[in-house]
């Protein structure tokens, strides 16, 4: 009883020190499991309080980033505690290779919309803002992304998961194009260069997968305006869901008045697009999400002899559910479809007529599970079912084709610091594809990955309807290696990486075009790509200033298409540079840019290089309005962006664009955001 | 761009709200150790928010199905970033409260209206941490949290208040 009495009344004094085994570690919370008695470490880890437990006494101890620690014991005085780094789990682990993320990344936002609309010369368009990024090229005639010499339609855009069969807006040759879709649709734009895992296929360079917003919490309602493009949106918040619409027109005809282009245009270009979204938490643990869009496009130009005229139809929508099934499961299912008819008359000789309808619907469904702190595997299955007809003078054909593929992906901390994906796509024809990626991550500042893979993905309809309607996938094998270091202030990436590609379409210029199907096309083109990126952004030179430089350096060669020889495609440059600042004084956001991309190769000559300086201005008037503005090109040098077989040379229809629009909420407390929609 | 004046009223408010505290606690028990660890803030003195913090930490070990503790260190945790954004212990701090949010998500008795109030809290810490390149970024989901967390439970008062003086703090910041 007395000894009781002892242990109950007295008080003991527990002191030590707290280190990971090479320094102090200041701010530990030392305490007695089952009571608060307990302290914060001082600076030099030590620690010192008071108890009333006298007997055996459980401390713990904790600190952020850091495994907690127990002990059990009896002696309290002196104690030497060293903390182990706690292990990244799989689940929070985000392995970055080859993938550049706006949006949420490591749970802060790195980029987001308003990054993209201020950057470089984007004037708010997604594609033109990864065009900043390194493993990109510069090809200005169309203005698409072609990656690590890659074909522009060899990067895939998925919209919550689902395939985009046309994620851009349309134009005349020559003429540079815009994606469809407005960044602000966004909160999570992830661009990988290459390497991706088993979710992904039908691309064979890279993937765009976008995630659109969460329901929005309160009502919308917005204008913006400027020289060549108008838009009205808005959104309705309900308790669990949100309804939204967005319209907008864009002409180019007030501003060739006031700035006649190269161009001979019959009808200016112009554009009418309508969205909208219904997203809705069915349960806490059930999302569903629908998008809805619609791009009329319009233009005509005088060519020649001709009367250019163009008329494209593009509509998408998708509908996605994700929901928590319990113990840890989660279920994602999708459906898209895309619906786009072009008519283009006089499309290349006098009183010609070009009809062009392609027709996808995809589908998915895939299941996801974290098992542990260690293991997580996901598994789908998806379909795309095609159509396209095409009718041009004696060359017709109609596909119909559907491409079922299933996929697993697990991923592994193999060890504390070690990550392995291991992934698997069969395709069509039962093509198996294993992927994996094998990532040191030691801590959040560094990472080395390694990447290995094969991606396949259809041809374009016409070489499939040139080659006697087989569905040979084109193949391409990845090998990444990445390296990313970063302080808080500066971030460098590192990645060389070699491509290798089979199965490519190869036709012979014998053979008549698209003669129903019986046409001499073979799918014995291959090619190789090789090179590296690197990409620095830093924050720390002066306040308030952000500073990138993206380099490419790519390599590449094949024989495909109409190719006798393998050569370098005429869409690569073998070196891009981009180096962008943005520097924010005040309410006034000032963006700066330069770009710059090594000769192309073109059977009668080698461009000049490629060069343009551009320079962008946000200013925030009130928290409801933003003006934005920009000038491309601001030293008016003449690009040469490719010859033609006679070899003329093609270049922008007008060397400078200057941009300003005015964006305007119209809610009462909402400011920065011209996310209306 | 200045946010001293937003920060104390922001940390006036919060202090106002443990007041509060007492009347949602689960357990007798609990209830006093909660109260006698947050009367034991001077709010100018941080290391005794630091202390306050490091006990709710160790309340919560004690009782660790409860949502309460994990509550007020999410809040003392963001009370002392606001006051002390700078602060060498500030980033780790918002690291602890992020993660105490994200495990109250995954808790059964955990109140919506609370969680999407502390978010918006995390988030306006980050602004105040750097207005110029985090007002316009985070601005968004600090509005979207604090009106989630009043359509959810429109007598909210810690977010009524940290949305009102929200409002008003980007008001002065951005001199309209």
């Amino acid at each position: 009883m007395l000894l009781v009495a002892c242990c109950a009344m007295s008080q003991t004094t527990v002191t030590g020190t707290v280190t990971d085994g090479r320094e102090a570690l200041a701010g530990a919370n030392v305490f007695i499991i089952g009571t608060i008695d307990g302290c914060l470490t001082d600076s030099l880890g030590r620690f010192s309080f008071q108890t009333n437990k006298t007997c055996q006494m459980t401390l713990r101890v904790s600190y952020i980033g850091y495994d907690d620690y127990t002990l059990s014991t009896d002696q309290t005085t002196d104690l030497l505690i060293v903390m182990h780094e706690r292990a990244t789990t799989i689940d929070e682990v985000v392995v970055t290779a080859s993938t550049y993320s706006f949006g949420k990344s490591d749970n802060f936002k790195t980029m987001d919309a308003l990054d993209v609309v201020m950057a470089g010369n984007s004037c708010g368009d997604i594609v033109a803002a990864l065009q900043t990024l390194p493993g990109t090229q510069m090809v200005g005639e169309n203005g698409k992304l072609y990656v690590r010499g890659g074909e522009s339609d060899e990067c895939q855009t998925f919209v919550n998961g689902m395939h985009v069969l046309v994620p851009y807006s349309t134009n005349t040759e020559n003429n540079t194009v815009r994606g469809r879709f407005s960044p602000f649709l966004f909160k999570g734009i992830n661009f990988s260069l290459g390497g991706y895992g088993g979710e992904y296929g039908q691309a064979l360079s890279s993937v765009l997968p976008m995630e659109t917003t969460d329901v929005a919490t309160g009502d919308k309602l917005g204008v913006s305006a400027s020289l060549v493009d108008w838009n009205i949106g808005g959104t309705k918040a309900f308790t669990n869901s949100s309804l939204s619409f967005n319209a907008d027109f864009i002409s180019m005809g007030l501003y060739n008045k006031l700035s006649p282009d190269r161009y001979d245009w019959t009808r200016p270009y112009r554009k009418l697009s309508g969205e909208a979204q219904y997203k809705t938490e069915l349960s806490s643990a059930t999302v569903l999400k629908t998008y809805v869009g619609y791009d009329l496009t319009s233009v005509g130009q005088h060519v020649d002899e001709r009367h250019l005229s163009l008329n494209e139809h593009n509509i998408y929508a998708n509908a996605t559910l994700k929901t928590n099934i319990g113990r840890g499961y989660s279920l994602f299912t999708g459906i898209a479809s895309s619906v786009v008819l072009d008519d283009i008359d006089d499309a290349l000789t006098l009183g010609d007529h070009y009809h062009n309808l392609r027709n996808e619907v995809h589908m998915k469904a895939e299941l996801r599970k974290v098992f542990s702190s260690v293991l997580k595997m996901s598994a789908g299955m998806e379909d795309y079912l095609r159509h396209s007809t095409k009718r041009y003078g004696t060359d017709h054909y109609c596909l119909d084709y559907h491409l079922p593929s299933a996929h697993i992906d697990a991923q592994v901390r193999v060890m504390p610091r070690l990550f392995l994906n291991v992934a698997a796509r069969v395709e069509r024809d039962w093509l198996l594809m294993p992927r994996t990626t094998l990532s040191y991550v030691p801590n959040k500042r560094f990472q080395l990955s390694a990447m290995l893979g094969q991606y396949s993905q259809t041809p374009e309809d016409d070489y499939i309807a040139k080659s006697g309607k087989r569905l040979t996938q084109s193949t391409a094998d990845h090998a990444i290696l990445s390296l990313q270091y970063s302080t808080g202030k500066t971030l460098l990436r590192v990645e060389p990486y070699y491509k290798k590609y089979h199965h490519l379409p190869l036709f012979n210029n014998d053979t008549p075009p698209y003669r129903g199907g019986d046409g001499g096309g073979t799918f014995d083109g291959y090619g190789t790509s090789r090179g590296f990126d690197i990409f620095v952004e830093n924050h720390s030179l002066v306040k308030n200033l952000t500073t990138t430089m993206s380099y490419s350096f790519n390599d590449s060669e094949r024989l495909y298409l109409d190719y006798t020889v393998p050569q370098t495609p005429d869409y690569v440059s073998r070196h891009n540079l981009r180096l962008t600042l943005k520097y924010a004084i005040g309410r006034t956001i000032v963006g700066l840019a330069e770009s710059y991309a090594s000769g192309r190769k073109f059977p009668v000559g080698t461009t000049p290089c490629y060069n343009s300086v551009d320079a962008n201005l946000t200013w925030l008037v009130s928290p409801k309005i933003i003006v934005y503005t920009s000038l491309n090109n601001i030293l008016g040098r003449t690009n040469i962006f490719r010859y033609n077989a006679d070899g003329t040379p093609v270049t922008a229809n007008r060397d400078r664009f200057f941009y300003i629009g005015i964006f305007v909420s119209l809610k009462n407390n909402k400011a920065y955001d011209i996310s209306i929609f | 761009m200045t946010f001293q004046f937003f920060k104390n009223r922001v940390l006036a408010i919060a202090l106002f709200m443990m007041a509060s505290v007492s009347s949602n606690a689960q357990t007798p028990q609990m209830q006093a150790l909660i109260g006698q660890s947050l009367s034991k803030i001077e709010s100018s003195k941080p290391e005794t928010m630091l202390n306050c913090i490091a006990e709710l930490k160790r309340i919560d070990v004690l009782f660790p199905d409860s949502v309460l503790p994990k509550y007020q260190m999410a809040l003392q945790s963001l009370n002392f970033s606001v006051m002390n954004p700078r602060a060498e212990q500030t980033e780790n701090l918002l690291v602890q409260a992020e993660q105490t949010i994200s495990q109250m998500e995954k808790m059964k008795g955990a109140d919506l209206s609370d969680i999407c109030t502390l978010r918006g809290f995390l988030y306006m810490v980050r602004i105040v941490q750097n207005p110029a390149q985090n007002g316009q970024r985070f601005y968004i989901d600090v509005m979207q949290n604090y009106e989630k967390a009043l359509k959810i439970n429109p007598d909210n008062k810690l977010a009524q208040q940290l949305q009102q003086k929200f409002i008003e703090g980007m008001k002065q910041a951005t001199n309209q």
